[in-house]
């Protein structure tokens, strides 16, 4: 178990990490500049924090107090740097290697061989980095942190230099990897989908703090401030006024339409209340918004939160079409943006300039505190 | 011509030998705490490495008499405690050289170093080397282009020195006498024949010496 409660000023930057990580990938997710690889050069032992305390496994790694901080030679950490570090001059055998040459020859010897067969390397140990493709180097940086057994894994933007051809693949072997050894994994990106697909739970850090840190679907779907939401990339981020509520629904006013919520369940930190009158910040993921097909009697979940609009613009992507909605006499359209998987697009006989109705799905609608800046 | 007396040349290899084993070592300690170090006094550290590029070598030898010369309270203890006589004695030769040459030394390696990216010494300080385990393994063998052209440089400049090894060390044949010195002596003394053959071995000397060292520091490319 690593557990990090640290501070760190550089220059005009302010750093305050408080996190914990058990057998699990801990993805911590933020744009560039937000304090993400600072956090692991902490851990690793490569940048002194000026407060707090940082312990593995029961071990204090560091403490401000006690003046306590194990050099990164003793920690016992895989730190796999962004763009990996590889040793030019060392061929991929030695680079393996190079964390175990106390071991015995024969010993050293098999270590490296078990890091080869895991992580598919054969054929490649006279090579030296510069003779490899990316994603070969990235299975030589892993193996490097790996050979020695480390407590840790820390990783910083491991497959940010890749094609997103062979992102998928080495996602899923970094995974295959993590459950064979069973080691606590932190992980740092600015991929949104390479956050959702590896993390078990997601910081996300803005500015050097920690917005929110939660299991990722939790994250997924209920940011805890507008901030949040923006930056996972939460397409319908609204404005509304609490009406009132009752045992079924939260009634909240949108540019003068009646939208009713699912109750919802109030977090503690930023402070939620809903009380009549309060301006607050909802936000619908876009997949989560339906178009009612016309001419059809609706039903059920389809009948919730009707508006009527009308499509302004599209984005076409490879899987899924993007549509910009207009709700009707709207002040600064587009409103509402929708995602919809290609087929359903060609079913409902889209295109631009068609009216639609829309329906917002009551339990879909995740209300937020209005933050305070 | 066979009557040469090569002791000025059998001097000079040993002097700019020894200036450059002194300068490899001191040189690269220097360059790498310049490098990588963030200090206090690391700029006027910086400064007085490099003073001696600047400084003409006869203003240099003069200082250097100033402080060790057989007189002085420095040349005197060291010659009264340790017996070691820097002024007047081939040692003195050594250390003018050395000093002389040590801002080449420094430069070149200093600037390689600066060129080696540290994510490179941090990760293999993650995985378990000391930080002198990490110098040799890594920084060095990375930095050994800039390092290697230091040396030839040094050897160079330590080979061909003459202002502050003749102020400091003096001209005593067969005892501090060096090439370039026993070159200045005989043209001066009006022979112009052993002049011009000690010019052509000190010529050739220095081309073949600077081959050998850079054979000897040479490293295959990765």
């Amino acid at each position: 178990m690593l557990h990090v409660d640290v501070q760190k000023r550089l220059g005009g930057f302010e750093l305050t990490m408080a996190f914990a990580a058990g057998d699990e990938i801990v993805v911590l997710f933020g744009p560039s500049g937000a304090g993400k690889s600072l956090t692991l050069q902490t851990v690793a032992g490569l940048v002194r924090p000026d407060r707090g305390t940082i312990s593995l496994g029961g071990e204090t790694l560091f403490d401000a107090r006690l003046g306590l901080n194990v050099p990164p030679q003793r920690r016992r950490i895989g730190y796999v740097p962004q763009a990996y570090a590889l040793f030019p001059h060392l061929t991929v055998t030695q680079n393996i290697a190079y964390g175990i040459s106390s071991l015995p020859r024969p010993q050293r010897a098999q270590r490296v061989q078990e890091m080869i067969d895991l992580l598919g390397l054969h054929g490649l140990e006279e090579r030296r980095p510069g003779q490899l493709s990316g994603g070969q180097q990235q299975r030589v940086a892993l193996a490097r942190a790996l050979v020695f057994r480390p407590r840790l894994l820390l990783l910083d933007e491991p497959f940010a230099a890749l094609d997103e051809a062979i992102r998928a693949t080495l996602r899923q072997e970094l995974l295959d990897v993590r459950r064979q050894l069973h080691m606590t994994t932190v992980l740092v990106t600015h991929d949104l989908k390479e956050a959702f697909a590896l993390g078990d739970r997601i910081a996300v850090l803005d500015s050097g703090r920690i917005l929110q840190q939660d299991a990722r679907d939790e994250v997924y779907y209920r940011p805890l401030s507008r901030r949040v939401a923006e930056l996972i990339e939460t397409r319908n981020i609204l404005r509304g006024t609490v009406l009132g509520s009752d045992r079924d629904a939260l009634h909240l006013d949108w540019r003068g339409h009646l939208i009713k919520a699912s109750p919802q369940p109030l977090p503690k930190e930023p402070a939620l209340s809903l009380s009549k009158g309060q301006p607050v910040d909802f936000c619908i993921r876009a997949s989560q918004v339906t178009i009612v097909r016309p001419g059809r009697p609706t039903r059920g979940a389809e009948r919730e939160n009707l508006l009527h609009g009308r499509v302004v613009r599209e984005d076409l992507g490879a899987e899924s079409y993007l549509l910009f909605v207009a709700i009707a006499d709207s002040p600064q359209p587009p409103d509402l943006q929708i995602e919809l998987p290609i087929n359903v697009y060609y079913r409902l006989n889209l295109d631009t300039d068609k009216e639609v109705v829309v329906s917002l799905k009551r339990e879909a609608i995740h209300v937020m505190a209005v933050d305070a800046a | 011509m066979f009557d040469i007396d090569l002791f000025p040349l059998r001097l000079s290899l040993q002097v700019a030998g020894l200036a450059t084993a002194i300068c490899l070592v001191v040189g690269v300690a220097l360059a790498r705490l310049l490098a990588r170090r963030r200090f206090w006094g690391r700029d006027i550290l910086s400064a007085l490495v490099t003073l001696p590029l600047i400084l003409p070598p006869t203003v240099l030898g003069y200082y250097l008499l100033q402080v060790l010369g057989r007189r002085t309270a420095v040349g005197a203890f060291l010659e009264d405690v340790f017996g070691i006589q820097i002024a007047f004695a081939w040692e003195g030769a050594v250390l003018a050289s050395t000093i002389v040459a040590l801002p080449l030394m420094v430069r070149s390696a200093q600037a390689a170093f600066e060129s080696v990216d540290p994510s490179l010494e941090n990760a293999a300080r993650t995985l378990g080397r000391s930080d002198l385990g990490v110098f040799f393994t890594i920084t060095l063998p990375l930095a050994w282009q800039g390092v290697a052209a230091g040396t030839a440089l040094t050897f160079a400049r330590a080979i061909g020195e003459f202002g502050a090894t003749i102020m400091l060390a003096g001209n005593i044949p067969g005892k501090t006498q060096t090439m370039s010195v026993a070159i200045y002596d005989a043209w001066q003394s009006g022979d112009a024949a052993l002049a011009n053959a000690l010019v052509g071995i000190l010529t050739v000397t220095s081309v073949l010496s600077l081959l050998v060292i850079g054979r000897l520091v040479r490293v295959p490319r990765w």
